[in-house]
């Protein structure tokens, strides 16, 4: 069986600055992957490239997401195939209540899979159990997209849109970054909740201590636009122990 | 103004004099109207205060009103009801065609005009130009007096319906709120008939000591017409004067309000929003000035200016010496929509006091790239999400109409302004 994701020699560059430089990965279906890396090394770069950001100059390779040509898809489009991308800045928007967001982002990927849009009482009691796994207050419903929210908050948020959306493929950017202990097991309950067969998970992140919660299959380490070295969770304790910088002597 | 314009104003005057009642405006004051203009001409863009404003339709403008041209009022059928916007419930409506009073299409009788000839005319402060034009050829007066006890609930609905090349229209607003009363006034300005309207309304307000009004302006006029409003209040001693204006309509509109906080602890509260598209102009100019201890003022503005159209917002606050503990607050921020559309959001401050608290804040810009890829991530399409931002700019502003019927009905119309989808109907 072929991966759901398979990234092949991918390169980007924001302006006349190349940053990724022919980036080599494949996901399989039901497999959770980590890509670790030092900053700058075009992490996430290339979470926000697979998600369609604009800015990015594309100047080689290929995306192939279930057997589609992901980059040639529009941000929404990709959205509503089953991609989803945790950001590591979720933004505030004033003026859009949270639950209309979520229940105009569901029914979007809903209308786009041939399903029936579900009505107000149906979702909001999904939303409500979502956000009791999640430990979120009810006062949540009523406010608005990410207004005055904490770090951890925003976090939270950030995977209950997942949960709820239910993609193929989440891309998580950095989502452990600026969270306490409490938080970060909250957040990786949640992640692990939606772990199965039919769905990959891809984590980026700078520290390997959130891949105690989630334990991935495979890491991959990232260093100047290129995966350098890939190997199983074990590799994740290496670098924690000896820091990046070997990995890029062996890879120079 | 050209002298053309001027030599033009004297003359319609000096032809309609004899017929405009005097019950409205005395003699003596219209003809010292028509000579100050003559004097001080109307405002041009060249003035630092109007240069956003569109003017330009004061050209071809006839500008007596239809009551003194044979031939009466331009529409060859009267006016139906149903021809107007729905009632308000709760709220006792004014219907005034073409600025004069028709009792046909109102839901009450109004107070007795002839009494404002004998009460004091007051002197127009600040930038009054428009109001001396006004001055020359108003035909009517809504006199709304509010004395204490129960709170009050009027509507003035204001119908324009003649083409500017054949009359004009001069709403006049008097307003007094007594000492401790309480008066909630709507007042809205729609075309019927004809969308291509000239209105130069005036409205001169006055709040007693303790005295408070809440004021809901509407300006819904037909797509090329012409409005221009000069607004002057005061307020006494721990007076409130809270204003929400939503300008939606015409092709052309300005506003003046210049608000004087007189007494100690009074406050003054400003809520402006805009939406122009195609080729429309919103200019909107505010004057707040603290002249007395512990007052308080707030502005703020929303604006969103699509296709080319063009909106602008100047306030300014004027503290003055002995204005201690003043608080003074403003917000005006400005979306661009097209990219030929302008925005022009101009914040002031004048100061002559140490003891003061002011914030004041100014923006102007485009949708936000970030947080339109945030919706677009979520599987929404660029369209449904810009119209989400769009409404959503508005909505702290549209949320302060805490009227219900006036909430929904301007709700809608913002609707249609900026194309809100199917799927977005359920914020309504």
């Amino acid at each position: 069986m072929s991966a759901l994701l398979v990234i092949d020699n991918l390169k980007v560059a924001v302006g006349d600055k190349p940053v990724l430089n022919g980036v080599n990965l494949a996901v399989p279906l039901g497999e959770v992957h980590a890509i670790m890396g030092p900053n700058g090394s075009g992490k996430s770069t290339l979470a926000h490239v697979l998600a369609g950001r604009p800015g990015y100059t594309l100047t080689g390779g290929s995306v192939i997401f279930d057997g589609r040509d992901l980059l040639s898809l529009a941000p929404e489009e990709r959205a509503r195939a089953g991609v989803f991308l945790g950001f590591q800045y979720p933004v505030e928007i004033p003026g859009v209540n949270n639950v209309y967001l979520l229940k105009a982002a569901f029914n979007a990927v809903r209308k786009h899979r041939g399903l029936p849009e579900v009505d107000a009482f149906e979702f909001l009691g999904l939303v409500r159990e979502k956000m009791k796994f999640m430990r979120m207050d009810e006062s949540f419903l009523g406010r608005a997209v990410n207004e005055g929210f904490s770090g951890g908050e925003k976090k939270r948020n950030e995977i209950l849109q997942m949960l709820i959306l239910e993609p193929k493929l989440a891309i998580l950017d950095e989502t452990d970054s600026g969270l306490d202990i409490d938080a970060l097991k909250i957040v990786a309950q949640g992640v692990n909740s939606v772990r199965g067969p039919e769905r990959s998970i891809l984590l980026v992140t700078h520290y390997q201590r959130m891949l105690d919660y989630i334990v991935p299959d495979c890491v991959h380490v990232l260093v100047n636009g290129r995966i350098a070295k890939s190997g199983d969770r074990t590799l994740a304790l290496e670098l924690e122990r000896r820091g990046y910088e070997w990995v890029s002597e062996e890879a120079a | 103004m050209s002298t053309a314009l001027a030599t033009r104003i004297a003359e319609e005057y000096a032809a309609a004099s004899s017929e405009l009642p005097v019950r409205v405006v005395s003699a003596a004051r219209r003809e010292l109207a028509v000579k100050a203009l003559n004097a001080q001409g109307l405002p041009v863009t060249r003035d630092e205060n109007w240069k956003y404003a569109n003017l330009r339709a004061l050209e071809r403008v006839r500008f007596a009103p239809p009551s003194v041209q044979p031939g009466g009022t331009a529409s060859a059928t009267p006016l139906s009801a149903a021809a107007l916007p729905a009632p308000i419930a709760g709220y006792e409506r004014h219907t005034y065609v073409d600025g004069v009073f028709s009792a046909e299409l109102s839901s009450a009788a109004r107070a007795d005009v002839a009494e404002s000839a004998q009460t004091r005319e007051r002197a127009h402060s600040g930038d009054a130009r428009f109001a001396l034009l006004n001055d020359a050829f108003a035909d009517d007066t809504a006199r709304i007096r509010a004395s204490a006890g129960a709170l009050a609930c009027v509507e003035l609905l204001f119908v324009a319906s003649s083409e500017a090349a054949r009359a004009s229209s001069y709403p006049r607003l008097d307003v007094k709120v007594s000492a401790g009363a309480r008066l909630n006034l709507i007042e809205r300005h729609v075309s019927v008939a004809s969308d291509a309207n000239f209105v130069n309304s005036v409205a001169d307000i006055e709040l007693a000591s303790g005295a408070c009004l809440t004021h809901f302006r509407v300006q819904q006029l037909g797509a090329r017409a012409t409005w221009i409003d000069t607004l002057n209040a005061t307020v006494e001693a721990d007076g409130s004067y809270q204003q929400h204006l939503v300008h939606l309509g015409a092709l052309a509109a300005r506003s003046t309000y210049q608000v004087r906080l007189a007494g100690a602890r009074s406050a003054a509260r400003l809520h402006a929003l805009a939406a122009a598209d195609q080729h429309q102009t919103h200019d909107a100019y505010a004057l707040i000035e603290h002249a007395a201890p512990q007052t308080l003022s707030e502005q703020v503005f929303r604006g969103i200016a699509a296709g080319r159209a063009r909106v602008a917002f100047n306030g300014k606050v004027t503290v003055c010496a002995g204005a201690a503990g003043t608080d003074s607050r403003q917000s005006l921020r400005g979306l661009l929509a097209g990219p030929e559309a302008e925005i022009d959001v101009r914040p002031q401050l004048e100061i002559h006091t140490d003891d003061v608290r002011c914030s004041h804040g100014a923006t102007a810009g485009k949708l936000d790239d970030s947080v339109l890829f945030y919706l677009l991530s979520r599987g929404l399409d660029p369209d449904t999400a810009q119209q989400l931002l769009k409404w959503a700019f508005l909505a702290d502003v549209v949320a302060k109409i805490d009227i219900p019927d006036l909430k929904r009905s301007i709700e809608r119309a913002l609707a249609g302004r900026i194309d809100v989808a199917a799927d977005l109907k359920e914020l309504l």
